[in-house]
């Protein structure tokens, strides 16, 4: 996200910090610290806050109303003996291999397209962006439509004169993840490649120039030369991409709800069941727990990376 | 960009980007056709494309029968609550984040913007027992709280960059003009970010206006938005798939607009200021 900041922030840091010095210093201080105080409220005290209740009660037999006794590692026990949470997992890890590397390879295509100038970009652009800016709720519906064998893709096919043509795949659980994910990449793409296009349109269109004296292929030049030099751009997506994969829910709910069977459960899923259906509160503390980790896993080398790299450097 | 490209080469890439464009629109286009034909057309095979008799039957039914105006309702107060309270927060914060920055600004900017990663099951238990105890389920007002909350990370953060923009000096020269620090940020700093605060606000509208999560966990009826009214067409099985596609094109129809009129600031918006 940071991305194009990077450059200027330390600038704006040396003049902020010579304006600090003028006279009203303390008082601006001190109404900056005040400013923040409703922010820091809000980010410490209820992201923190019900984080570390979460993550407290997820070591207590909490059934159907949290309760503070105590049973250490026992909910995490059976959390991994579940064969949901296990198929969920699973269903996790090859729905978020397959969307993240087809996101990123889709979006970059398509900024890449994109940046070779072609008439009406703006509109080329929300285009792409719409979807993302419809609910999960909404693409998971038109998504089950056309997806759906009476009279989507399938049924316009086989009207076509391939009446042997099959393609079910909410109602197919062999399959059944990848009819979601390309709901998923449908909604998504386009935000990656807003961000890929911000990062080919910083690269010094000299690179380019010495690429074509050099006789480099245009592909070429752009696996070798522009996207080695585009790391942080995605490793930015790489660290969205993949925050949004961990929460999915919504547009599995709309679609599936998880079906057939448990061949489209997710973690998300796995937690809210447990939390309001299966009246076994623990279990499902421990589970978005699990999720915590995750997500903090992804996070932590990224920020690493983006901010705490550039104080030594 | 003074890549040479040739016109034919140029052509044909846009050629190729219209036709990915109709393909990813298509599924909306899919849509807001259907929701003109009978149920009869609706599934007709094989399917019929403009060449139909259109009919707003649909919307006269869906609005009638399941009292549409409600749920649209909910939705705008959420929205423009959400976004009003978070700008009320936001504003002060960016303003102090941008120019009088500590030490730890940048790492609590980087926190910020890490909670909105975080799965929102895993503190749904503690604002879901905080509600029954406040009596906020089904409210307008515990939600337009929690959408803010969701949302305020990217609120600061797009204020923030858009706010570091503005050369301090002017805000500087304010205050030795013997401005009080009220109207310097009233006066001076706000009137100068009105288009990064106006694309903030629109980014905040849309994502309120499509959050579902929240919006079907804590609602019921009272003050359910039009998320959850379309989620409660659970499964259409072929009966209502032309009404059901009416009650979407409506629930999507001030998004899609907004968004043609606002894609610039829309970009740049969804890239974090990445894209401008």
């Amino acid at each position: 996200m940071a991305v194009v900041d990077q450059s200027a922030a330390p600038v704006s840091a040396e003049r902020s910090a010579a304006r600090a010095r003028k006279p009203n210093k303390l008082f601006r201080n001190l109404t900056a610290k005040i400013a923040m105080i409703p922010l820091v409220f809000v980010s410490v005290g209820v992201f923190v806050g019900f984080t570390i209740w979460t993550i407290v009660y997820s070591f207590t037999s909490s059934k159907l109303l949290p309760k503070l006794n105590f049973v250490g590692f026992e909910q995490y026990t059976r959390l991994w003996a579940d064969r949901r949470w296990l198929q969920s997992i699973e269903n996790l890890a090859i729905f978020g291999f397959f969307s993240l590397i087809l996101t990123l390879v889709v979006g970059f295509t398509l900024a890449a397209l994109l940046d070779r100038k072609i008439r009406g970009e703006d509109v080329f652009r929300t285009i792409i962006l719409y979807p993302f800016a419809l609910s999960f709720i909404v693409t998971g519906l038109v998504w089950q439509w056309i997806l759906n064998p009476q009279f989507g893709i399938q049924h316009i096919v086989q009207s076509l004169g391939w009446t042997s043509f099959q393609f079910d795949p909410l109602n197919n659980p062999d399959i059944v993840l990848y009819g979601i994910l390309i709901a998923g990449i449908w909604q998504g793409t386009g935000l990656i490649m807003c961000i890929m296009l911000a990062g080919l349109r910083g690269i010094d269109d000299d690179i380019w120039k010495a690429a074509k004296v050099d006789g480099i292929g245009t592909l070429k030049t752009y696996l070798r030369i522009i996207i080695p030099m585009m790391r942080p751009v995605f490793i930015t997506s790489l660290v969205l991409i993949a925050a949004g994969i961990i929460k999915v829910y919504d547009l599995v709910v709309a679609q599936t709800s998880g079906g057939p069977g448990l061949a489209s459960q997710m973690p998300a899923m796995y937690v809210y069941d447990y939390m309001f259906g299966g009246q076994n509160l623990g279990q499902g503390f421990a589970a978005s727990t699990m999720m915590l980790v995750t997500v903090a896993i992804i996070l932590i080398p990224w920020a690493y990376l983006e901010f705490g790299g550039k104080k030594r450097g | 960009m003074a890549r040479a490209v040739t016109t034919r080469r140029k052509t044909l890439t846009t050629l190729a980007a219209w036709g990915i464009a109709l393909l990813i629109f298509f599924p909306i286009l899919w849509m807001i056709l259907t929701s003109f034909k009978t149920e009869q057309d609706a599934v007709l095979s094989p399917p019929v494309w403009f060449w139909f008799d259109w009919t707003t039957e649909n919307y006269v039914t869906v609005m009638d029968r399941a009292n549409y105006f409600r749920f649209f309702m909910n939705s705008v107060i959420i929205a423009i609550g959400s976004t009003a309270l978070g700008l009320l927060i936001a504003i002060p914060a960016a303003w102090s984040m941008a120019f009088v920055p500590g030490a730890k600004t940048k790492d609590l900017l980087m926190w910020m913007l890490s909670t909105k990663m975080m799965p929102g099951v895993a503190v749904l238990v503690p604002i879901y027992l905080i509600f029954i105890k406040l009596k906020l389920l089904d409210t307008h007002f515990g939600l337009i709280i929690v959408i803010m909350l969701i949302n305020l990370p990217i609120i600061i953060w797009m204020l923030y960059t858009y706010f570091k923009e503005i050369p301090g000096e002017i805000l500087e020269a304010a205050r030795m003009d013997g401005a009080t620090l009220r109207s310097e940020i009233l006066y001076v700093l706000l009137p100068m970010a009105i288009p990064g605060i106006a694309s903030t606000v629109l980014l905040n509208i849309i994502l309120a206006w499509n959050e579902a999560f929240w919006t079907i966990t804590l609602t019921t009826v009272d003050a359910a938005p039009l998320t959850k009214f379309i989620s409660s067409f659970s499964s259409p099985q072929g009966l209502f798939y032309a009404k059901l596609s009416a009650a979407s094109t409506m629930a999507i129809a001030p998004i899609l607009i907004m968004g043609w009129f606002s894609q610039k600031q829309l970009v740049r918006g969804l890239t974090f200021g990445a894209v401008k």
